[in-house]
Formats: structure tokens, C-alpha cells, sequence
């Protein structure tokens, strides 16, 4: 008894039966997913829709005989990348330079400041591939095998560009508050 | 002891090492009082990852989402449907093709045109539509096949 073969079952037939079921048991870890990688809550919002609504549309390719969640996810993903090129084609290993409120509203600089200086703001100081790897290590807690098929790369790759997320975050947890951020 | 393994930690702290280099950090961090407070530090950043406001999807964006699969799935029934009708068509054309052909044999009494002989205006115009059905049935078959690999292409 697999419910998400029997709901990916019903929603090949047309069934949005098999949708809620899917939706209820993945959305909350897919849209922390695109939260992180997206970096914004309305993009994020965007590509959670668009990827259900994909889901839907090509259900008929996704092989029953394996796991529903890294297939969801690899949909997710290349919805998500395709909007990241988009915004910005060179790469997607840099970081985003953040809009910094203006000088005159001093409660969104204070509320910025404060936020830049914790852990959340230095994962979201990261580039996109550096926040998705930590994300689905930490919070979605994949293993390596699985965290590789994920990013569709292999082990050692996968290993790597964790390494290296990693060592960008302490980089940026020193140069924000070495004290308090990192020991 | 052996060489310090700072290189090692985060991964160490990610879970992602191999066993023989589980085996290393932990021989070493059993010695290395410097090394086993750096596996600490990565240890509780990595705790203090897993432990991230998590966001959830707020209901409205559930009930859009769920709306906007909605039209997906009629769209896709109504698509299926049009596809079912002009296959349907399609094949229907190339039948009454076939079997007209076979009636102007039948009706002219003779294979006038394999024969080479003239044949009559009402004849001529006969042959010259048939060929028009099969030409608009062909191009009907090659856009469907067209559409259906445009439809199919992947993410």
C-alpha cells in the first residue's frame, strides 16, 4: 500500500482526488524547498503553483515503481532554475546582491540589519545552488545518494557542492557576528 | 597524533563522510581538543540549520493551486477528446478515399485510368477530388503528429 502511487494513480485518470492527497502529504516541504532555493516568498508562491499544475499535466511519465518525492522535487527544480536563468543568466553559483531599503525608512533598515545578522539571513546572502544543497541536507534531511539524485549529479559532485555551501556559510556567519554566529 | 581533520569537519557534521573517514575524524577528535571544539561549533550550525522557521503554503495558495490544476485537467480531457475526434476524422477520410475509388471502378466498369484510355469529365473530376481527400487527409495526419511532439516535449 503506497498512497502516493494510488493518488498518482488517481490523478492520471483525471481524478483531483489524487491531487489532494499528494498536495497534503508534500506541499509543505516542496514550497520550503522553493522558498529556499527562490530566495523569495512570491516567486516561491509562483513556482509552487506551476509546478502542481505540471505535475498534473505530465503525470503519465512519472514511473509508479519509484518514489513520488524526488520526481515532484526534480519537477520543482527545473521550474525553478528555468526562473532563476531568467533573472539571471550568468550564473547561478553567485550570490544575489540584496535590495537594500532606503537610508530614510530607518524601521526597514533596522528590521534589515537584524535580519542579515542571523542564520537566516547569512543562508539568504547565499547563491541559490548553495541554499537548495543545504536545504535538502538539513531541513529536507536526504541523505547523500538521495541529495545527489536530487541535483541530478553524482555522489562525489553532490558532496562537494556541499562542502563548499558550507564553508560559504561560515564565511558569512564571521563576517556578520564571529562571537555570537559562530562558537 | 595524527593530522588535524578541520577539512573533514563539515561534512562530518552533514553526515556525508564515508565510513573510513568517520573512522579518521573520530580517532582524531578523541586527541585534538582544538579539532573536537571546531566539530562542535559545525556540529550545532548544522543542528541550527535543521531547525530553520519553516514556511508553510498559506490556504489561499493551496485553494489556487488546486483551482489552477482544475482547468489543467478539464483542458486536458477537453484536449484528449478533440485528439479522439479528429483521429477519428482522419481515419474516416482515408476510408470514404479507399472506398470511392473502388466505386468509380465498379461505376466506370473498367480500370479506365490504369489502362491509360480517356476518360470522361465526370470521371476526371471524380479522380481529381479523391486525390484532393487523400492530400488533406495526409497534411491533417502530419499536423496532428506534429502537435503531439510538440506536446510531449519534457520540462
Amino acid at each position: 500500500m503506497n498512497p502516493d502511487r494510488d493518488d498518482a494513480a488517481r490523478l492520471r485518470r483525471g481524478d483531483t482526488a489524487g491531487l489532494t492527497g499528494l498536495m497534503g502529504r508534500h506541499q509543505e516541504r516542496l514550497f520550503r524547498y522553493l522558498l529556499r532555493l527562490l530566495g523569495d516568498e512570491t516567486v516561491a508562491e509562483d513556482a509552487f503553483q506551476q509546478t502542481w499544475v505540471r505535475v498534473a499535466e505530465r503525470i503519465g511519465r512519472y514511473d509508479a515503481a519509484r518514489p513520488f518525492g524526488p520526481w515532484l522535487f526534480g519537477v520543482a527544480r527545473n521550474l525553478a532554475l528555468d526562473h532563476l536563468r531568467r533573472r539571471r543568466p550568468e550564473s547561478l553559483d553567485e550570490v544575489d546582491e540584496p535590495a537594500t531599503p532606503h537610508e530614510s525608512d530607518p524601521l526597514a533598515l533596522a528590521t534589515a540589519r537584524q535580519r542579515e545578522a542571523g542564520l537566516a539571513g547569512a543562508v539568504a546572502a547565499l547563491a541559490p545552488l548553495d541554499r537548495e544543497v543545504l536545504a535538502l541536507r538539513f531541513e529536507e534531511e536526504l541523505a547523500l545518494p538521495q541529495l545527489a539524485a536530487t541535483l541530478g549529479v553524482p555522489v562525489p559532485t553532490a558532496k562537494a557542492r556541499l562542502y563548499r555551501a558550507l564553508a560559504r556559510l561560515r564565511e558569512k556567519l564571521l563576517a556578520r557576528a564571529p562571537a555570537e554566529e559562530w562558537q | 597524533m595524527s593530522g588535524h581533520v578541520t577539512e573533514l569537519l563539515p561534512l562530518a557534521a552533514a553526515g556525508a563522510l564515508d565510513p573510513e573517514e568517520t573512522a579518521r575524524v573520530e580517532t582524531h577528535l578523541r586527541e585534538c581538543a582544538a579539532c573536537a571544539s571546531e566539530a562542535g561549533a559545525w556540529r550545532r550550525l548544522g543542528e541550527r540549520l535543521g531547525r530553520m522557521p519553516s514556511p508553510r503554503p498559506s490556504r489561499a495558495l493551496v485553494a489556487r493551486t488546486m483551482e489552477a490544476v482544475e482547468e489543467c485537467l478539464a483542458e486536458r480531457r477537453e484536449t484528449a477528446w478533440n485528439r479522439a475526434a479528429l483521429g477519428f476524422l482522419v481515419a474516416f477520410a482515408w476510408t470514404l478515399a479507399v472506398v470511392s475509388w473502388l466505386l468509380l471502378d465498379l461505376v466506370t466498369g473498367e480500370m479506365a485510368l490504369r489502362l491509360g484510355r480517356s476518360v470522361g469529365p465526370t470521371a476526371a473530376w471524380y479522380v481529381a477530388y479523391v486525390i484532393a481527400g487523400w492530400l488533406a487527409a495526409g497534411a491533417a495526419v502530419v499536423l496532428l503528429g506534429r502537435r503531439a511532439q510538440e506536446e510531449g516535449r519534457t520540462v
